[in-house]
């Protein structure tokens, strides 16, 4: 990565030029500058940011010179400017600033489509929650706890506890100490969890299916630990009629009229005070090394942002 | 009491008609007089050893009749009540020994024939509909052997809830059954591809759900024909297990949801029980559910039975009649 002079870009038709305020560091951005997820090169890494309008294509009819605005998903965040879709641009509300935008809109949506779409948490219910201090994992917390459901967070230390508990977490379970399955078991009652959230896969798949209630559901939306193996489906009905799903942001935001009211909602959840956003470490544009180190390095709590 | 009894595992013909005492009831137990008592391929899987019990037993998993006896402590049901039940082995018989939580009322507009036959695939089906998705009015869903037990109830449940269903059927006969009870479309699969018609009658979109109790032959092709975030419920494998799945499949395709499910899971308190067969008698009672009998055999004939329950050739519950 290489700090590099380039031409401002001119929108096509249908795209408007962004000059940005804040672009989010995600791990995805690591995966596509190690070719492990490929684009054409040269490339201009990043794929979240926040700033305002400063042109827009002869097509656009859905932002305006001088909107604020956010987005996620479109490569090119980690510039002075960036030509997006348009449709793929947010409007950012007062109550927001451009920064908390940019942190919010991947971990954020994410956290949001998992906790009121692919399982619609509902009061009372029990969640499992892996990596609960983790970026998805602090807002998905805090989003199922304002739901009113009770949290059971895993996390890996103390001090990662704490902030799960923070966010909202009922129950901590410091997986390294103590066996996940095992005390998930122990405080259900026997009963298991409505449902699984694990974004770490290879590691804890099998002994979510375990904890969960007959008829619950497993989501698996990552792999931190490793690709889960082909699972047996067999288990699935032995376990109680288990329901599985992998999902992915993509189709949870596919059309523009989805996209504006998930950002929408979540946006309205930060203004309210209802959804704390930990923007711990923020690095100008010219140390984006850095910022991915210390990402792979897992030093750092929360978001990492750019800020040009 | 004249039972079907299994001495050892085989064929049809180990099924034999012999005398055998009369069951006395546990102290939460009840002992019914049957009158019908209803064929199943997991009958055929007991009998021919695929799923085991201890030998000797008797068949039958499914009937209705009236109770003649009562335990000690049984306070659900009581003499004279018409009851019936599903997972209740011995059911082959003049009189089953069952526990009293497994009873169910059968009100006075169905009769025990229609009770029989719809304990399992009745149940089944509300479930499939009702609970592992919930079908809701203007989805599509896509019925894998539409005409078979499952499937032609799940159809008329399916259109019942305003759905629109899409059906699978292995000949033109069973394809017209299919029609009949509601599907709006329906593929004969063995002379066209279904992937490539539930697309083309999609317009490309894909169907809400699947439910699909054929399992390996059809697995793989129905995660190509689910909308994204759409749902595949697998409630049988009657073509062979499916191979142990890759979740990062369930993504590549669009966010898919998969279940697998059995009933029991979905009948699994008293209350849930009671509720569903009472939802499921209602329809029948009210002419909402045309219960398919396509044959009754006296007990004697159980062997005769499973001989036609296992040539596929017949659409509709086979029962036995005592």
């Amino acid at each position: 990565m290489e700090l590099v002079e380039l031409p401002v870009p001119e929108p096509k038709a249908s795209e408007a030029v962004v000059k940005l305020a804040a672009s989010g560091v995600n791990f995805i951005d690591v995966y596509f500058r190690e070719g492990r997820y490929k684009a054409p090169l040269p490339l201009v890494l990043g794929q979240e940011g926040a700033g305002v309008v400063t042109a827009v294509g002869s097509d656009v009819r859905s932002v305006k010179n001088g909107d604020r605005v956010a987005w996620s998903g479109p490569l090119g965040a980690y510039a002075e400017y960036a030509a997006m879709p348009a449709d793929r641009l947010v409007p950012i509300p007062s109550g927001v600033t451009d920064q908390q935008a940019a942190s919010a809109m991947l971990q954020g949506m994410t956290a949001h489509y998992l906790s009121h779409d692919t399982y619609p948490l509902k009061r009372g219910e029990t969640a499992l929650v892996h990596a609960a201090a983790g970026g998805v994992g602090l807002l998905l917390t805090q989003m199922a706890h304002n739901i009113g459901a009770r949290v059971i967070a895993t996390v890996s230390t103390d001090e990662k506890a704490k902030l799960a508990r923070e966010a909202g977490a009922d129950e901590v379970i410091l997986y390294t100490q103590s066996d996940f399955e095992v005390e998930t078991k122990r405080l259900t009652g026997g009963k298991g969890v409505d449902v699984v959230y694990d974004s770490v896969g290879k590691t804890t798949f099998e002994k979510g299916l375990n904890v969960l209630r007959p008829r619950g559901m497993m989501v698996l939306f990552g792999g931190s630990s490793g690709a889960v193996p082909p699972f047996d489906l067999i288990g699935l009905s032995q376990k109680g009629s288990l329901y599985v799903t992998r999902p992915s942001l993509l189709n949870y935001i596919a059309s523009r009229e989805e996209l504006v009211a998930r950002s929408g909602a979540v946006f309205g959840m930060i203004a309210a005070g209802k959804l704390k956003l930990r923007i711990d470490h923020k690095y100008p544009l010219a140390e984006a090394q850095r910022a991915h180190r210390e990402l792979e390095g897992r030093k750092t709590t929360g978001k990492l942002l750019l800020i040009p | 009491m004249k039972a079907i009894r299994v001495q050892h595992t085989g064929g049809p013909e180990v099924m034999e008609l012999g005398e055998v005492p009369l069951p006395q009831p546990k102290p939460t137990e009840a002992v019914v007089k049957v009158s019908v008592a209803g064929v199943n391929s997991i009958d055929g899987h007991f009998r021919d050893g695929s799923l085991r019990t201890p030998l000797p037993f008797i068949p039958g998993q499914e009937g209705a009749g009236v109770v003649s006896a009562v335990g000690a402590r049984a306070k659900t049901v009581k003499v004279g009540d018409r009851v019936a039940w599903s997972g209740v082995l011995g059911s082959y018989a003049e009189f089953v020994v069952s526990p009293e939580e497994h009873l169910v009322p059968v009100p006075a507009n169905v009769t025990d024939e229609q009770a029989a036959a719809a304990m399992m695939h009745g149940l089944t089906a509300h479930y499939l509909a009702n609970d592992a998705h919930k079908l809701k009015a203007g989805e599509t869903a896509l019925v894998h052997a539409a005409a078979g037990g499952v499937g032609l109830l799940l159809v008329q449940m399916a259109r019942a809830i305003g759905a629109r269903v899409i059906g699978t059927a292995s000949s033109e006969e069973k394809a017209r059954l299919a029609r009949e009870a509601g599907a709006e479309e329906v593929i004969v699969f063995t002379q066209q591809d279904f992937e490539v018609e539930v697309k083309r009658l999609t317009g490309g979109k894909g169907v809400d759900v699947v439910y699909d109790g054929v399992g390996k032959a059809t697995f793989e092709k129905n995660l190509n024909v689910l909308r994204p975030r759409g749902m595949l419920v697998l409630y049988g494998m009657s073509s062979g297990p499916v191979p142990p799945v890759d979740p990062a499949k369930l993504s590549e395709k669009g966010s898919l949801y998969m279940a697998r499910t059995t009933l029991a899971h979905f009948t699994a308190t008293r209350e849930e029980l009671l509720a569903r067969t009472g939802a499921l008698f209602a329809m029948i009672g009210d002419g909402k559910l045309k219960v398919r009998i396509a044959k009754t055999y006296p007990l004697a004939e159980a062997a005769q039975a499973h001989r036609d329950m296992e040539a596929r050739k017949i659409a509709g519950k086979l029962l036995l009649t005592l």
